[in-house]
């Protein structure tokens, strides 16, 4: 059935026809909610990209290649980057990498521009130490975003056109039809059983990771306490010398010595007090009185108690 | 007793100093229990003026139809009643025997001495929810009816149901049209016959008029109440030394006066003497009334407490009811004390009296040694009897004589729980003491079973009471001695006599079955040989020997004694019990074991979960396995610190799981089992969370290598966790022993904590970041400290409560058949489970899996989550002996008020209950969330628990329904276990076939073959494992499978449609997934980040739904009234169908 209406807001409706499975032999559609790019940060790529509401879970990039290759025709289609993964790339590895007195550090010192070519090195060195996925095709929050990328900003504008045209005449793209291969069009035991094998990985390929890691964050370490020594000793521009701790921290035996002495230091005040207490007259007076305002206080909590039990239907009717 | 004089002495004042002490406590404050209790003596006072509406009138009518019958000269017995049956169709309920027919007795009439009301009317004790509502009306029988010795042989009753049926025919006559008469056992006593008018309903006008004012009062159907008139005899007209409880007064021998020795009859002489009595205890009521104001509440209570306990003053209902409570109060008033003072102060309340008449019931057995009030001037022979004793000296009554043996012993217990309920502080009192139907066979018991009355038995003694009640009398007295302590009670009943109309022949009991109930001690319930006496001892062996018969055989133990002994050969403690009364209940009841019908009831859930005497043994050699696998890693030496602790953290280490574990073989893949590593404090942690993260990795990496070097037949897998974060846990150490056993090891930091403590506390982080650590926080507390903690618990209680183990499985079980158990950690319901155990009041513990499940399930039914925080308390050992001078407490104890408070604020805080719905307070966890919420959410959520509550109600009622039924074969398994799949908008139904081959991969398969190519990977596999020692069969075990897969495809369902759809799934065998659409999440207005897969909704509907809430992103310009979307059902079960892909066999949506 033509949808009635092929936009919502400012996007343009997609319906996609879905085919039926074995499993649910009922052929149904899917719409996808499109329109240009906009992010509230712009990036080079903005002009040439379409935002997507409603991804399918089981999206894939093959699965948007071969859609998008149904509207325009091959050739058209970049990239996609879905929802997840890109919250995935902002949570850059190498900011979780800084030693905690070097991230301290850093809010002090005005620090200095990163250049092009340590970026690179470190994003290499972040993909060793990374970790295997565990699974093989992530399935995607149902509803989610992702982000196309076409060849040009004129394929962006036949895109919306093609979208357009298909939601009127409905002739619906297939999903997973084209260049999706057969195994891929559903996930299944397959899926499952890789997530199983994937989550046991190669113990040298895990060594090394952990390895690589290791290696950038003990050089973090070390810059870190070197720039710790330097902002001791070097006055910054206003003149002032920046009070860093000395080194280390304290191990948790000390710890637990300083955690002794303070049980010790609140025993003695205890003790203190409890002998300065009852050694005036007013004050077992006034001791009494709490006692009786406490009782007061009980009994009215009680009653309150009681009367929150009578609002409830049914508590003070023994049941039969 | 007589010979220690001084252990006496010391009791005595010990006992009474304790309920003074108690008593001066409650002055003082005020608790919340007596604040309760005036609120249900406020609920339940009965409004007499609306329910006995014209009641005064009907009285003196009735009187009034009394005096006018016409008195006539002796008649000979048969003619009399002939007569009457001519006149009026009429017949005289003789009792049983009736009188032969050509007996010489006469009979006469003559108008009655006095007419009086007496009973709960009287003094307004009555209560709302009582069942029965009558007026009692006595008659006395005029002296000059009477002779003397009308006391033997039944002569008095039978004048007196000549007297009856007189009435009766007055009646019938004068008020028979507005009001129905029928003949009724007055306490279901066979000898008292009396007259019972049932109100009809009213003359229209009258009826119309009450209708008005009922309307406004909207108070229950117009009332249609009873009046019992009772024929009795003038007070002290029998001589009362001639009918002591040792007199036999019914003599066969025809002739009266020879002194042969006859059988005592106590049950008719009692019956005697309290029929002379009624107008003598009115007296005493209102004596006590005047003299302590709060005596009529307490007798509410009292009524109250009984009536839960389904105990009243009929025979069939124990022989103890509302007037006998009274009484007996009002006796302790005035005496029972040490040296005859009175036992209570008539300047105590109405709850003080109640808890000290409890306290009293609770010492006293009955039954042991008759209980005497007052200064008896008869021998004690005089008052014994073989039943119990509650002797009232001034008016010479044995006032429970009534009660059987074992309603006696059934008070006795229930008095005992209630005391020690009473002075359990932190318990529900009010509760458990006032308002749960404690009489549910079902709940209260551990065994029930029937038993149908032989043929051939035959009465002996003559007691009125009929075959019926000697039997039971009987049978309770065989079990009793048969099961000894390994049983706390054991209780036999009938049922009650039905009223007839007056032209018939006296009722039979309905039915001549008796129930069975016991409660077993679960120490010693399980114990298969019997020591009896030594065979020196020749007495006490031959006795012995009678009893047990042939079952019973000399044996040599290993100590050198020779004693006679028993031998059970079933294993289950439950089946040895009914071993014991199968064999001796036919010993001893004359018949041969065929005819003896006895049903049981209770054994009909043992088929759900496999209780086989095998389980305990599986779960220890878990247990060994684990401690294997622990020495192991202990014995590793170069681990760079030293490890100060291995915690089990899974249901399986702590006999919870619902089978038992089994290891796995080269067939199916090693399940592993949950551990967690502690190490020495130490400094080396790397100081940020990641890293410390990545060192778990390494130390994990460098236990499986060192331990797949020391020990040959260990296979180690490290393993990643399905994280989003860097700085959550991110891997495990499968190990896996050749045996099968498999554990899954986890790191503990203490560093971890400290840091994640301080990143929740850092207010400088923005609130997302502190969020997230709060989560993460609260999980790590969960797997390093609570879990172990819980696992310890757990197994601790096991050991102490055999029966915790199986209900924790049966009621696993119970969730797994409901799909509610992936909303459900293990460990909540293990709690739940717990909980029934560590606070069972009303009842004693549970012994059995059945009981114990059942009141599970009233416990979930009952449990109002939303106001109320459940609260484990494990500080005191006071639930274990409710012995009092036990009451050592080892922790402080969990404060309930401090949990309802932490509730109340959460409630305040987070209204819609996102973040927290139940509260589960434990020792270890005082906050109450550990157990309830997973990776920041609750678990279960609210739409989850009030699920759960609503199955556990429907549950409860056909438990209630059926009664003890629920016990037999396949009825408990079909009414509680089978789910209605209707519910579900959407299942989901996997296959089985292609499940089992997902749960089998081996190591070194290509990610990409299909399941078909298996065959010829394993064989890679093996080629290329680095160990060539490997056998092949080791080769060839499949990679360990923490997660079933279809519980991996629906963590994966459940995380892509978090919104709209909600998954129910049981056990792993379950192939059905259950899918409910979210109410709350359908049509909503279109924006960026919906939960969910939505489509445009249907050009009609769209009208003005949508601009209520317009927070469209970057302020549209196309500003449409319609920008409303609604759940696309379809396109998103389409989607689950590709998804699940083979494993999904077919997908059935409700409606279609």
């Amino acid at each position: 059935m033509p949808s009635t209406r092929s936009t919502i807001g400012d996007f343009s409706i997609l319906p996609i026809s879905i085919p039926p499975l074995p499993s649910f032999p009922k052929p149904t559609t899917h719409h996808l909610y499109l329109r240009r790019n906009a992010p509230k940060i712009p990036t080079p790529d903005d002009s040439r990209s379409l935002f997507i509401i409603n991804a399918p879970a089981d999206s894939t990039r093959l699965h948007f290649r071969a859609l998008f290759t149904a509207l325009l025709g091959a050739g058209r289609f970049e990239s996609v980057t879905f929802e997840d993964e890109r919250k995935a790339a902002s949570q850059a590895l190498a900011d979780l990498l800084i030693p905690a007195q070097a991230a301290r550090l850093a809010s002090h010192s005005k620090k200095r521009k990163r250049e092009e070519d340590e970026d690179a090195q470190h994003a290499r060195e972040e993909e060793t130490a990374r970790l295997p996925e565990p699974w093989s095709r992530p399935l995607r929050r149902s509803g989610g975003t992702a982000v196309v990328v076409l060849a040009d900003e004129k394929s962006v504008e036949k895109a919306l056109k093609a979208v357009a045209k298909a939601a009127k005449t409905g002739k619906y793209p297939v999903w997973g039809a084209g260049g999706v291969p057969e195994q891929d069009r559903t996930l299944g035991s397959s899926w499952i059983r890789s997530h199983v094998r994937l989550t046991y990985p190669d113990k040298a390929a895990a060594e090394a990771a952990v390895d690589a890691f290791f290696t950038v964050y003990n050089r973090r370490e070390r810059e870190a306490a070197e720039l710790a020594k330097r902002l001791r000793s070097e006055p910054d521009e206003d003149g002032f010398v920046t009070v860093t701790r000395g080194g280390g921290r304290t191990a948790p035996a000390k710890r637990e010595e300083a955690e002794e002495a303070r049980r010790k230091m609140v025993e003695k005040a205890e003790k203190k007090r409890e002998e300065l207490s009852n050694f005036y007259r007013f004050q077992l007076r006034e001791r009494k009185k709490e006692e009786q305002a406490e009782l007061v206080k009980k009994f009215e909590e009680d009653r309150r108690r009681v009367e929150a039990m009578r609002e409830k239907r049914g508590k003070f009717r023994p049941e039969s | 007793m007589a010979a220690n004089p001084a252990k006496r002495r010391k009791l005595g004042p010990a006992g009474e100093a304790s309920m003074d002490q108690a008593i001066s406590v409650a002055v003082r404050q005020p608790t919340t229990f007596v604040l309760e209790t005036d609120e249900l003596l406020k609920e339940s006072r009965l409004d007499y003026e609306k329910t006995f509406e014209g009641v005064d009138d009907l009285l003196r009518r009735i009187k009034a139809a009394i005096e006018s019958i016409e008195p006539h000269e002796p008649l000979p017995i048969a003619d009399a009643a002939k007569r009457l049956k001519k006149a009026h169709k009429i017949r005289v309920p003789f009792p049983e025997p009736a009188p032969p027919k050509d007996s010489n007795y006469k009979l006469a009439y003559a108008k009655p001495d006095a007419f009086n009301v007496v009973g709960s009317y009287v003094s307004k004790t009555m209560v709302r929810t009582q069942d029965d509502r009558a007026v009692d009306m006595i008659v006395v029988l005029p002296r000059a009816v009477l002779q003397e010795k009308d006391y033997l042989n039944m002569r008095y009753f039978y004048k007196r149901a000549y007297y009856a049926a007189h009435i009766a025919a007055a009646l019938h006559r004068e008020i028979g049209a507005t009001a129905s008469l029928e003949y009724e056992y007055l306490h279901d006593n066979p000898l008292l016959p009396v007259v019972a008018v049932t109100t009809k309903r009213m003359s229209t006008k009258k009826s119309k008029k009450i209708n008005e004012e009922d309307t406004n009062a909207n108070a229950q159907p117009q009332a249609e109440f009873r009046v019992r008139v009772i024929p009795c005899a003038p007070d002290g007209y029998f001589p009362k030394q001639k009918i002591t409880a040792a007199a036999g007064l019914i003599r066969s021998g025809g002739d009266e006066d020879k002194k042969t020795l006859h059988p005592p009859t106590p049950f008719y002489n009692s019956t005697l003497k309290a029929d002379g009595s009624f107008v003598l205890y009115l007296r005493v009521l209102k004596q006590a009334e005047k003299t302590c104001a709060s005596f009529g509440d307490a007798c509410i209570l009292g009524r109250i407490w009984l009536q839960q306990r389904g105990f009243g003053g009929a025979v069939s209902r124990g022989g103890f009811g509302h007037f006998e409570w009274s009484v007996l109060m009002a006796l302790l008033l005035q005496t029972g004390g040490r040296k005859d003072t009175a036992a209570l102060s008539p300047s105590l309340n109405s709850t003080q009296l109640f808890k000290a008449t409890v306290q009293y019931l609770a010492a006293m057995d009955f039954c042991k040694k008759p209980f005497v009030l007052g200064q008896a001037k008869e021998a004690l022979d005089a008052i014994r009897e073989p039943g119990p004793v509650i002797y009232d000296a001034v008016r010479q009554l044995n006032l429970a004589y009534k009660m059987s043996a074992s309603s006696a012993d059934m008070l006795h217990q229930h008095a005992k729980w209630t005391h020690a309920l009473l002075n359990d502080k932190l318990a529900d009192q009010f509760t458990s003491t006032f308002i749960t139907k404690v009489d549910q066979p079902s709940l209260m018991y551990d065994l029930n079973a029937s038993l149908e009355l032989p043929d051939s038995h035959t009465d002996v003694s003559p007691d009125p009471r009929g075959k019926l009640a000697s039997f039971c009398t009987k049978v309770h007295s065989v079990l009793k001695r048969a099961l000894g302590n390994r049983a706390q009670l054991v209780s036999v009943g009938t049922v009650a006599l039905p009223r007839w109309t007056l032209s018939q022949h006296p009722a039979k009991p309905a039915e001549s079955r008796i129930s069975i109930h016991i409660i077993f001690d679960p120490a010693n319930m399980s114990r298969q040989v019997d020591h009896g006496p030594p065979a020196e001892d020749k007495k006490d062996a031959e006795k012995f020997r009678r009893f047990w018969g042939e079952k019973s055989e000399l044996r040599r133990f290993k100590d050198g004694s020779i004693l006679e002994t028993l031998i059970w050969t079933s294993t289950v403690p439950a089946e040895i019990c009914e071993e014991i009364m199968l064999y001796i209940l036919p010993l001893h009841l004359k018949t041969t074991a065929n005819s003896v019908s006895l049903t049981f009831y209770g054994r009909g859930f043992s088929s759900l979960v496999p209780a086989s005497p095998a389980d305990p043994a599986a779960f220890a050699a878990a247990r060994a396995a684990f401690e294997t696998f622990e020495q192991d890693v202990r014995g590793l030496e170069d681990i760079p610190l030293h490890v100060r602790q291995i915690a089990p953290i899974c249901a399986e280490l702590r006999n919870a799981t619902v089978n038992p574990p089994t290891f796995g073989t080269s067939k199916t893949a090693p399940k592993p089992m949950d551990v967690v590593i502690f190490f020495e404090a130490s400094g080396k942690w790397p100081e940020n969370i990641a890293a410390i993260q990545r060192a778990k990795i390494a130390f994990l990496l460098k236990i499986g290598s060192l331990l797949e070097e020391a020990k040959r037949d260990v296979t180690t897998h490290l393993g990643l966790e399905d994280t989003r974060s860097e700085l959550e846990n991110l891997a495990f150490l499968d190990v896996v022993y050749e045996s099968g056993a498999a554990f899954r090891l986890r790191v503990h930091s203490d560093l971890e904590e400290v840091l994640l403590d301080r990143r929740t506390k850092d207010k400088t982080l923005d609130q997302h970041t502190r969020t997230e650590s709060a989560t993460l926080l609260s999980e790590f507390r969960r797997l390093y400290t609570h879990l172990p903690l819980h696992t310890t618990m757990i197994r601790t209680y096991a050991t102490r409560f055999p029966a915790l183990s199986p209900t924790i499985r049966l009621l696993k079980r119970w969730f797994d058949a409901h799909k509610l158990t992936v909303h459900f950690p293990p460990d909540l319901l293990e709690l739940f489970a717990l909980h029934v155990f560590l606070s069972p009041h009303p009842w004693p513990q549970p012994s059995s899996a059945t009981t114990g499940f059942l009141r599970v399930l009233f416990f979930l039914s009952r449990w109002d989550w939303r106001s109320e925080p459940l609260t484990i308390d494990t500080s005191s050992q006071s639930n274990l002996t409710p012995d009092p001078d036990n009451n050592t407490s080892l922790s402080p104890p969990l404060d309930p008020a401090a949990a309802s408070t932490r509730l109340q604020a959460w409630r305040n805080l987070d209204p819609a209950m996102n973040r927290v719905v139940l509260l589960a307070a434990t020792q270890s966890d005082p906050a109450g969330t550990a157990h309830t919420t997973l990776n920041g959410h609750p678990a279960p959520g609210k739409v989850v628990a009030a699920r759960m509550t609503a199955l556990a109600r429907s549950a409860c009622r056909v438990v209630r329904e059926k009664g003890i039924e629920i016990g037999a074969p396949d009825a408990g398994r079909q009414l509680l276990f089978v789910p209605s799949l209707n519910d579900f908008d959407v299942r989901i139904v996997l296959d089985r076939k292609v499940l089992k081959t997902a749960a089998r991969v081996w190591e070194g398969e290509d990610a990409g073959s299909s399941s078909a190519a298996r065959g010829d990977d394993v064989g890679v596999g093996l080629a290329t494992r680095k160990f060539k020692n490997l056998d092949a069969r080791t080769g060839s075990m499949p990679l360990p499978v923490g997660t079933h897969p279809a519980s991996l495809l629906v963590e994966q369902l459940s995380r892509a449609y978090a919104g709209p759809l909600v998954f129910f799934r049981g056990a792993e065998d379950d192939t059905v997934v259950g899918g409910v659409w979210n109410p709350l999440v359908q049509r909503r207005s279109f924006r960026v980040n919906l939960l969910g897969n939505y489509k445009p909704a249907a050009a009609g509907g769209g009208g003005g739904d949508g601009d209520g809430d317009e927070d469209m992103e970057d302020g549209s310009e196309g500003e449409e009234e319609d920008d409303v979307v609604e759940v696309d059902r379809e396109a998103i079960v389409a989607e689950i169908a590709r998804i699940g892909g083979d494993l999904i066999e077919r997908i059935e949506v409700k409606g279609q």
